[in-house]
C-alpha cells in the first residue's frame, strides 16, 4: 500500500498524520503508520522526518519517558497538516469528478 | 555486551555527534524496539539516515564554507592534473586551453572574494586560535617540496615510464593531494572560528560565480580534449608524460573530478543563495 500512496506517503506527512491523534514516541509512530497507512517507516527515515519537522516547528519533543521521547503536533504542525489534507482532498475530488465524466 | 547491543551502538555511532547528543538515546531505544538486528532493511535504512544526517550537518545552520572550500580543493587537484596533462601538448587547442585558464581564474578569484570578509576578520585577531591552522598549508607545501626534491633526485636519469619514476610520480601526487586535503580542512576550521562577515548577497553571488567558473572550466576541458583529438590524433598514442600517454583515461579522470567540483560548487551556491 505504501508504494500505492506515492508522494502522499512522504514520511513527514505520515508522521504529522500519526501525531494528529496524540503524542507518540518513535516506535508508536512506526506502528501506527504501518497499521493505518501500510507504510513501514525505517528508523533512519523516521528520525530524518522527526528532525526536519522539529526544526520547522511543526512538532515538538516532550520530556523523555525513560529512553523514549514522545512527540506532539504543534499549532503550526496542525495548520500545515490541515492545509495539506485540504489540498489532497481538493485534488482527490477533482480527480474523481474528471474520471466520472471521462468519455469511455 | 550482546551482538544486538553492539549493532545498535554501531548504528547510532554512524550519526554525527551533534545528532547523537540530541536523538541518540531515543534512537537506540527505537532500534531495540524495532528489533533491527533481525531486519537487514532497517539496518540499511539507518545507515542511509546517518548519511543524510551527515549531509544535513554540512548543509544546516548558517551557510557553511565547507562545501565551497572542498569544491575548490577538488577543482585545484583536477586543475593540476589538467596542467600536467596539457604540458606536453602545447600549441594544440590553444583557445580552449586559454578558456580553461580564464574560467579557473574566475572560479578561484570568486572564492577569494567570498572568503575575503572571513580573512579580514582573522587579521585583527578576533579568532586567535584560528591562526594555528594557517600553518597547515605552509608546512604542507614545504613538506611537499621536500618530497618532490627527494623523489626527483632519486629518479634522476631514469626514463619517464621506468618503475622508479612512476613510483616517485605516485608519491608526489599522493603527497600533493594530501596537502590539498589538509589545506581544505584547515580552511574550513578557520572559517568555522571566524564570524561570517560581509553581506550575504555578496557571498551568495561570489559562490555562484565560483560555481559558474568551475562549470565553465569543465566545459572548456571537454572541448579542449575533443579538439586535441581532432587536431592531433597521435596525442592518444604517443609516449609522452605519465598523464599524457594514457590520454583518454587521464582526460576523463580530470573531467570527472572537474564535474564533481562543479556539482559541489553548484550545491554550495544554491545553499548560499537560499540561506537567510
Amino acid at each position: 500500500m505504501g508504494e500505492e500512496l506515492g508522494r502522499w506517503a512522504e514520511p513527514g506527512l505520515l508522521v504529522l498524520t500519526s501525531l494528529a491523534e496524540g503524542a507518540k514516541h518513535g516506535y508508536a509512530i512506526t506502528m501506527d503508520v504501518a497499521e493505518q497507512a501500510g507504510v513501514t517507516l525505517g528508523p533512519g527515515t523516521l528520525y530524518a522526518a522527526l528532525q526536519r519537522l522539529e526544526q520547522r516547528g511543526l512538532i515538538e519533543g516532550l520530556p523523555a519517558e525513560g529512553r523514549r521521547r514522545p512527540y506532539r503536533l504543534t499549532a503550526a504542525g496542525a495548520a500545515e497538516l490541515s492545509a495539506q489534507a485540504e489540498r489532497m482532498r481538493r485534488l482527490a475530488t477533482l480527480s474523481l469528478d474528471r474520471l466520472q465524466v471521462r468519455p469511455t | 555486551m550482546s551482538s544486538d547491543a553492539r549493532l545498535v551502538r554501531a548504528l547510532v555511532g554512524c550519526y554525527p555527534p551533534v545528532w547523537r547528543r540530541r536523538y541518540g538515546e531515543e534512537y537506540a531505544q527505537l532500534l531495540c524496539d524495532m528489533q533491527v538486528h533481525r531486519r537487514p532493511r532497517l539496518v540499511a535504512d539507518s545507515l542511509l539516515g546517518a548519511a543524510r544526517a551527515h549531509g544535513g550537518a554540512l548543509m544546516s545552520g548558517r551557510p557553511s564554507f565547507a562545501l565551497p572550500v572542498w569544491a575548490a580543493a577538488l577543482f585545484a587537484a583536477a586543475g593540476i592534473g589538467f596542467a600536467k596533462l596539457a604540458e606536453d601538448l602545447s600549441g594544440v587547442a590553444t583557445t580552449a586551453h586559454a578558456a580553461v585558464i580564464v574560467a579557473a581564474a574566475v572560479a578561484l578569484l570568486a572564492l577569494a572574494v567570498a572568503a575575503a570578509p572571513a580573512a579580514a576578520a582573522l587579521v585583527p585577531g578576533r579568532a586567535a586560535d584560528a591562526w594555528r591552522y594557517v600553518a597547515v598549508p605552509i608546512v604542507g607545501a614545504a613538506a611537499w617540496c621536500g618530497v618532490a626534491r627527494v623523489a626527483a633526485a632519486a629518479t634522476a636519469g631514469r626514463t619517464v615510464h621506468s618503475g622508479p619514476n612512476i613510483a616517485a610520480f605516485a608519491l608526489i601526487a599522493v603527497t600533493g593531494l594530501g596537502v590539498l586535503a589538509a589545506t581544505a580542512w584547515a580552511a574550513t576550521r578557520i572559517l568555522q572560528r571566524v564570524p561570517l562577515a560581509g553581506p550575504g548577497r555578496l557571498r551568495g553571488s561570489a559562490v555562484t560565480a565560483m560555481a559558474t567558473g568551475m562549470a565553465g572550466a569543465t566545459f572548456a576541458v571537454l572541448v579542449w580534449g575533443l579538439r586535441v583529438r581532432a587536431t592531433d590524433a597521435a596525442a592518444f598514442h604517443s609516449d609522452q608524460g605519465l598523464l599524457a600517454t594514457p590520454f583518454v583515461s587521464s582526460w576523463l579522470a580530470v573531467l570527472i573530478a572537474l564535474c564533481a567540483a562543479s556539482v559541489l560548487g553548484a550545491v554550495a551556491a544554491r545553499h548560499h543563495r537560499t540561506a537567510p
